[in-house]
């Protein structure tokens, strides 16, 4: 222990002189450690971590499957009636909770936030056994049909809410007119389920009978949302499949009675899902785990043949060293265990660095990634993280001091101390060098057409155009905070105000009614007169300046007039998708179609299509297909506008809430959004991927770039003699850069094909797994990062060889510059 | 009447660093006829190697004027020395610079492969058996250099030489790593070579060996101490 304290001590004086030695190996170790142990944090958590409920192997979302007439899945999301039969059915679970999930403005507060709120029932708590950082959960006094006015705050909500104040028990919460008593604050430490999107954290929590579904909604198995879910604690013995069966039957006859009279729905029925919370909350984020941690081994393996070459390097440098410390009487093991503590210093110094390199990135997945990957809120340097780390620094502390030692004959150190130096050097066995190349060339080629074809798709979504502009467009929502409503006629009236109020702001270029282009379309069953056919397009409900606003071009037909809105005409207006749907030759001005309960629409346009990031077609799984729309006038009492900014001008939430205040104080802004923000939200997930992919792209390029370089220099430096004698005899340059290449290329093409078999491999024997990222179209892709790769490493055969071979040759023999 | 194969006008070489500039040639005439033996010898770094080098096209002069065969090969560009050196000179290196990868056939055979002519395979294979045999190597044929003695390398290393049908030898050292034996056998086949017309240049700081030359040359300096004294042949 003595003596490896003194080797540690010398390790450290040898490294002082080698800064650059220093630098290059902590540099590139630590970035890439850093990564690896952010992404394996994350994936432990991910793929490994039980969720933080008691009991959570047991905690089951079960889903509510719209199946059409063909037994195709139509949606799946829950009516809010079939929600609260299965509820109050008890059936397959011990306790179930159902929740509403809603944005919302606290009234009450001086800024007028908008707030994610969710409304639930009291069991949700009790099942997730959530803490108080004051106050109390939701109880039986909150329970279906009590119509007790409460609320919780999460704990972040009372810090920056409400500057954690005190009395928050003794304050209360005005939302939509109604005011709540605030009963408790959560805990910090309470980790959310996030059942309704990735990311979403509620701020307040309210009681399940104040969800803002209106009172004939409630009574309706046909107003179908995708925000409402249902939780529970599945009865003990009773499996997920068992509880399929048990459900499906009951859920399904309930619904078949409640849309009894209407025959559309007569072939359709409902297929109960049952899933995990886990598996709910993580999605499709499995894989994502899964295929970084291997995009990040692949770039810890370069670098790690990157640093191997260096460490051989050092090794051929050391050799005298060593020769010397041999001939004194050092032992094989001693000489290993010198070169252990010089690697242990530069592992431990690069481990530090990614451990602050880690803490970093889980602060930025945090802050970027919190969209897109669930649970990164609860990242941190835990002991898996520590644990992995100290082992890392281990086992490669050993891995390069063995590796350096290997090429060390210890029987022929003393010879070295007699050689005149010509040639007669370490050397990096041929058969070490090839191996290394091959790696190098495999890895790199497999994570640049990983990241390639990530890439690709990324970059194809984010270019298709969607059809209508975006710029200068901003959506206005408001928000109306008194009960009982005003009558339609007075809400009509209201909202003319608002909107001559709105023109005359000197920002505004053009306003119409309706919700954001980029959201705002809902279901509409319509059934086609002449043959019956039913369809289930998007609809959406505008005015007649609407199109014009957002420059959707209309293709054929005529565009609705102001008394369209005014008369509540049905006409309707359709996309070239609805259209060819509706007929093959897409020609369906004039055509009549019945909806349930409803005079018959006609067809007066047709519209050209949109592409929304993100939308999925309506009961097909044909996501690159465009989505068959409708469009039908507004009845003037929407409180949604559209808002055409004048160019470099902008509005502020103040001065529209001023403008509100003067037209009915009742009305508040609830959101105002740019829609340019609102796509780049909606392509949040491409745009992080095409960074993502296209940095790690660039650093798989670089550290392969400078590893086949690195070895490829080495190697062509340790030729420097024979290719002076080569020189000698005759051979031009041209012949130099031939022999060089034709000598590389085989380690070279074996690691080309390396990678093509590991990818065959993958694509045969994952293919169901892996058939959205592997598919044959990508083939070309692959040639192409063949090619790069190629470029690469003939360059890096190359680059090293031409200081020799442009300098004479006698340069060369005598081993000067 | 005497044919010029080598023409050296006051060849000098200047080695220039920072601080320093050293005078490595000064002003070398020296001429090397056809079917001549020439020795060139004197005390360590009096510029015998950097001369060789010069002669061979490894290096370039700082001043002067340097003919092969009439041609001024002065200022050849890197692509035009090598083709000059692949088809008038043969190099034989003190530590003969044999490749271990290749097999001794392939080692003889290199500077055919970069001959303007591209020699096709019979004739390449003829031409080394020839030379092989010359020196006495025909039966090794298969074998890598490091399977061989060291006289054995320098013999193998002198057939490659021959093997373009340079118009000179130009040999650095050619015992310097040798046992006495060895360097024996090895003076010997250049001896037997000369006899039968093969122009030779060599760099030796043997006195024995210089004597065998029929003209030596001494440096001293970077300066020919003396002109060349031709041996008279008995």
């Amino acid at each position: 222990m003595h003596l490896f304290a003194y080797q540690l001590k010398q390790a450290f004086l040898s490294l002082k002189q080698k800064p650059g030695f220093v630098f290059s190996i902590v540099s590139t170790m630590g970035i890439t450690l850093g990564a690896l142990l952010c992404v394996l944090t994350l994936a432990y958590l991910l793929l490994i971590e039980p969720l933080p409920y008691p009991e959570q192997d047991r905690l089951f979302v079960a889903e509510h499957k719209v199946l059409g007439d063909k037994k195709e899945t139509k949606t799946v999301a829950y009516s809010y009636a079939g929600l609260v039969h299965l509820y109050q059915s008890k059936a397959a679970f011990e306790q179930a909770a159902i929740m509403y999930y809603d944005q919302d403005v606290i009234l009450s507060h001086l800024n007028q936030p908008l707030v994610n709120t969710t409304y639930t029932t009291p069991e949700l708590h009790q099942l997730l056994a959530s803490t108080m950082a004051t106050g109390q959960m939701f109880t039986a006094s909150e329970a279906l049909d009590t119509n007790n006015p409460v609320a919780m705050l999460s704990y972040n909500t009372w810090q920056q809410k409400y500057d954690g104040s005190a009395d928050i028990l003794e304050q209360k919460i005005n939302i939509r007119g109604v005011s709540y008593r605030i009963v408790g604050v959560l805990a910090e430490g309470f980790v959310e389920p996030e059942l309704a999107e990735i990311g979403r954290e509620t701020q307040v929590w309210l009681p399940w009978d104040y969800n803002q579904t209106d009172q004939v909604s409630r009574k309706s198995f046909l107003s179908i949302k995708g925000n409402f879910k249902f939780l529970g604690q599945l009865k003990k013995g009773l499996s997920k499949s068992q509880a399929q069966q048990l459900l499906t039957p009951l859920v399904s006859k309930r619904w078949q009675e409640g849309v009894a009279d209407m025959e559309f729905f007569k072939a359709w029925s409902i297929e109960m899902r049952v899933r995990s919370v886990k598996d709910v909350m993580l999605g499709e984020s499995e894989s994502i785990a899964v295929m970084l941690l291997a995009g990040v081994i692949g770039l810890v393996l370069i670098a790690c043949a990157n640093i191997s070459n260096l460490f051989l390097a050092r090794t051929a440098e050391k050799q005298r060293q060593m020769a010397i410390q041999a001939a004194i009487g050092a032992t094989k093991k001693q000489l290993f265990k010198a070169m252990l503590a010089e690697t242990s210093l530069l592992m431990l110094m690069s481990i530090i660095l990614a451990l602050i390199l880690a803490k970093g990135g889980f602060y930025l997945m945090q802050q970027y990634l919190g969209a897109v990957l669930p649970r990164v809120n609860e990242l941190s340097l835990n002991r898996i993280t520590l644990s992995c780390a100290a082992l890392t620094t281990i086992i490669l502390a050993l891995f390069f001091a063995k590796l350096s030692t290997r090429i060390i004959n210890y029987r022929e150190l003393n010879a070295s101390l007699q050689s005149s130096g010509k040639g007669s050097g370490l050397r990096v066995s041929t058969k070490t060098r090839q191996v290394l190349i091959a790696s190098q060339v495999a890895l790199a080629t497999l994570l640049v057409f990983a990241n390639f074809s990530l890439l690709k798709d990324a970059v194809k979504t984010i270019n298709t155009p969607i059809g209508f502009t975006t710029n200068n467009i901003s959506t206005l929502t408001l928000n109306f905070s008194s009960t009982p409503l005003s009558s339609e006629e007075e809400v009509i009236a209201i909202m003319a105000e608002i909107i001559e109020k709105l023109k005359t702001l000197p920002q505004v270029e053009a306003i119409a009614h309706g919700s954001s282009p980029l959201d705002g379309f809902g279901i509409k069953l319509l059934t086609k007169l002449d043959d019956n056919e039913g369809h289930s397009p998007y609809l959406k409900r505008i005015d007649h300046r609407y199109f014009k606003l957002i420059e959707q071009p209309l293709l054929q037909g005529e565009n609705f007039t102001k008394l369209d809105s005014r008369d509540n005409n049905y006409s309707m207006i359709v996309n070239q998708a609805f259209a060819k749907q509706l007929t093959p030759d897409g020609d369906v001005v004039g055509m009549r179609l019945v909806s349930i309960n409803e005079p018959e629409f006609k067809i007066i346009g047709i519209v050209k299509d949109i592409a929304i990031p993100g939308d999925t077609p309506f009961g097909s799984d044909d996501v690159a297909a465009p989505i068959p729309r409708a469009y039908v006038p507004d009845n003037l009492d929407d409180n949604n506008f559209i808002l055409k900014i004048k160019a470099g001008q902008s509005i502020s939430r103040q001065q529209l809430g001023k403008l509100l205040a003067e037209v009915d104080a009742r009305y508040s802004v609830f959101s105002f959004k740019s829609a340019n923000d609102m796509l780049t939200q909606s392509l949040f997930t491409q745009i992080t991927t095409a960074v993502t992919t296209t940095v790690l792209t660039l650093i798989t390029f670089f550290l392969a770039g400078i590893g086949l370089y690195g070895i490829l220099s080495y190697s062509t430096q340790m030729r420097r003699f024979e290719i002076g004698t080569r020189m000698a005899i005759g051979a031009k340059r041209g012949d130099l850069i031939l022999l060089i290449i034709k000598d590389n290329a085989k380690p070279i093409i074996s690691g080309l094909l390396l990678s093509l078999v590991i990818l065959l491999s993958v694509y045969f024997f994952f293919s169901v797994d892996l058939s959205t990222y592997i598919t044959l179209q990508l083939a070309p892709l692959f040639v192409a990062t063949l090619l790069l790769i190629s470029t690469l490493s003939l360059l890096a055969c190359y680059l090293p060889l031409r200081r020799f071979i442009n300098s004479p040759a006698i340069s060369n023999l005598q081993g000067s510059e | 009447m005497s044919t010029a194969i080598l023409l050296l006008k006051n060849i000098g070489k200047i080695f220039e660093t920072e601080e320093l500039e050293t005078h490595a040639l000064k002003s070398i005439n020296l001429t090397v006829n056809k079917g001549d033996y020439v020795s060139i010898s004197g005390p360590s770094g009096c510029g015998k190697s950097t001369l060789l080098s010069i002669m061979g096209l490894l290096d370039v002069s700082s001043s002067g004027e340097y003919f092969i065969e009439g041609v001024n090969v002065t200022d050849l560009s890197l692509d035009q020395a090598a083709e000059v050196r692949n088809a008038k000179i043969g190099f034989i290196f003190q530590s003969f610079n044999l490749i271990d990868e290749l097999s001794v056939f392939d080692n003889v055979a290199l500077p055919l492969r970069y001959h303007a002519d591209k020699p096709n395979n019979a004739t390449i294979k003829k031409r080394v058996i020839e030379c092989l045999e010359k020196v006495g190597l025909s039966h090794r044929i298969s074998h890598k250099p490091n399977q061989l003695s060291g006289g054995q390398q320098q013999r193998v290393a002198i057939a490659r030489a021959l093997v373009a049908n340079p118009a000179v030898l130009l040999v650095d050292e050619p015992t310097g790593n040798l046992d006495s034996k060895s360097a024996d056998q090895v003076m010997d086949v250049l001896d037997q070579l000369n006899k039968a017309g093969t122009t030779i240049c060599m760099v030796t700081h043997d006195p024995r060996y210089a004597d065998m030359a029929r003209t030596k040359v001494q440096l001293l300096d970077g300066a020919i101490l003396q002109a060349p004294v031709a041996k008279m042949v008995g």
